[in-house]
């Protein structure tokens, strides 16, 4: 799949819905952990593995820790 | 070994020993090669060589020839050229008997099958064969899969793997397959249990489950020993196919760990067949069979004392065990003591009256400082409709070092959401770190030598 933004978010906002923890009004800005969809380390690491099958890489993968997912979006714009 | 087929000789020359679909060799024709290639050994001054060869019905004299002069034989597995040129040089082996035509000058001497099996030849004929002392080492080499690293090699005596024959009764109405490569030492094995008891090896080439399921309805297979992978490839090839149910009468696992739910797939699948487990390795040889039908082995195993031949003891969680017919040491390697206490690699439980294993020390995956055994997952998925096969393995992950990961082979027809969903399903209750965060489907499991890959290549 691409990593056009609608794609990134399509993927990351499947995978919240899918573990239960999507917050109503997800968005660019909603905190990915914590009081925003509250991903614990090891839905991250699922995430990271996730966006990584889906779109060929991943933020996390080279040493980045987005906070939200525009942050994420961020990474595939300027991959 | 040659000491093996030479006692069924004496006694019945025109014995089947082996059976492909293209030859038929007895016992007396095989200790006649035999002898051929002790000859043709002595006379070129031979004392170590490998052999690229698959067919049984060749590489059998060889090594039979071999243990009679004391010759250290090492069986390659089959590679490619650059893989055997690379054993070639690792293992300093300066001869090299193969038929293949693709691994001409691969080694300082290459020497075709037919070069020994003529013997000493016209010019030497008469060759007298060495003097080997009854307690002198009858050297052989076998090698590992070098998964985990560079293949080593593990030196054997044919001695001591003979001994472990001891109590095999004679039963030549036996045909056991060959699923294994006789590089492997599991083939080495059902070879010293078909030659002590005076059956016939039924070896198919290559050694795949559908050569091997074929073998077993054409040439009339009545036992058979192969990895729990291999069985379930078998059971999956012969539910598609459709054909006949080979009349097994004993079905023998072994070389990796063994899912509980595969044995009463096999009592299933072949009810005429008495279902066995065997623990082994190419290190510390073969430790006898399990044959109640349970998963993993009896807790009598353990703590037998210094006068048993075999011994196992459990230290932090990995089983150990003392052989009397176990490897010799490693080629190239410092000498070790033969008989001492080895640390197997193999994690274990004990749960009741059994020992179950869970997976190999190496393919423990650590998930974020958590250490997760593969084998319990695999059990676990392999029970939901529509798997046909699972692989759970660790997969690199920058958040927790590591994560389970899953790859699945799924039965036709089965909608592959539906089936992941089930798998989450089947898996929520287990511990977070243990539950497959990363789910496949596939075509094909990664195998190695027929076994489960559980490490990532």
């Amino acid at each position: 799949m691409s990593t056009a933004t609608a794609d990134v978010q399509k993927t990351v906002t499947d995978f919240l819905s899918s573990i239960e923890k999507l917050p109503e009004g997800f968005g660019a800005d909603t905190p990915l952990y914590a009081d925003g969809a509250g991903l614990d380390s090891l839905e991250t690491a699922e995430l990271s593995a996730t966006l990584e099958d889906v779109h060929g890489s991943d933020p996390y993968s080279v040493g980045e820790m987005p906070q939200t997912l525009g942050e994420i979006l961020a990474f595939y714009a300027g991959a | 070994m040659d000491e093996l087929l030479r006692r069924v000789a004496a006694v019945d020359p025109d014995r089947v020993a082996v059976v492909t679909h293209d030859v038929t060799r007895t016992y007396g024709q095989l200790a006649d090669d035999a002898l051929r290639v002790a000859a043709a050994l002595t006379a070129r001054k031979i004392r170590r060589f490998a052999i690229a060869e698959v067919e049984a019905a060749a590489v059998l004299p060889l090594l039979a020839g071999a243990s009679l002069v004391g010759a250290e034989a090492c069986q390659y597995p089959p590679d490619g050229p650059d893989e055997l040129r690379a054993l070639v040089e690792r293992f300093d082996h300066d001869v090299l008997v193969t038929d293949r035509d693709d691994l001409q000058g691969i080694a300082l001497e290459v020497l075709a099958v037919g070069d020994l099996l003529a013997g000493a030849g016209s010019e030497d004929g008469g060759v007298e064969l060495p003097e080997v002392a009854d307690d002198a080492v009858r050297p052989h080499l076998v090698l590992t899969t070098g998964t985990t690293g560079a293949p080593r090699g593990v030196r054997h005596d044919w001695n001591r793997l003979v001994r472990g024959t001891a109590r095999v009764r004679p039963a030549p109405e036996e045909r056991w397959l060959l699923a294994f490569g006789l590089h492997q030492f599991a083939g080495l094995q059902v070879l010293l249990h078909v030659a002590a008891s005076g059956a016939a090896l039924v070896a198919p080439a290559p050694r795949r489950p559908i050569e091997g399921l074929d073998a077993m309805r054409a040439l009339g297979v009545t036992h058979a020993s192969a990895t729990p992978t291999y069985w379930r490839f078998l059971i999956a090839q012969m539910r598609s196919d459709g054909g006949p149910v080979p009349a097994l009468r004993q079905v023998t696992l072994g070389g990796e760990a063994i899912p509980g739910p595969l044995l009463g797939e096999l009592r299933t699948a072949f009810p005429d067949a008495s279902v066995s487990q065997v623990y082994a390795a190419s290190e510390f040889g073969s430790t006898g069979s399990m044959r109640d039908g349970r998963p993993g082995l009896s807790v009598d195993v353990l703590e037998r004392g210094d006068e048993a031949d075999v011994d196992m003891r459990i230290v932090d969680g990995e089983l150990w065990i003392r052989s009397r017919s176990g490897m010799l040491g490693y080629h190239g390697e410092p000498e070790i003591d033969a008989d001492g206490w080895r640390a197997t690699g193999d994690r274990v439980e004990i749960e009741g009256d059994r020992i179950l294993f869970r997976g190999r020390t190496s393919e423990i995956i650590n998930v974020g400082g958590v250490k997760v055994h593969p084998l319990p997952i695999e059990e676990r998925v392999a029970a939901v409709p529509g798997v046909v096969m699972a692989r759970v393995f660790g997969r690199p992950n920058a958040m927790t070092g590591a994560i389970v990961a899953l790859e699945v082979v799924t039965a036709p027809g089965t909608d592959p959401d539906t089936l992941k969903a089930a798998v989450k399903a089947a898996c929520a209750d287990l511990a977070p770190a243990s539950r497959p965060r990363s789910i496949k489907i596939v075509d094909d499991i990664a195998t190695t030598g027929s076994k489960i890959l559980r490490r990532e290549p």
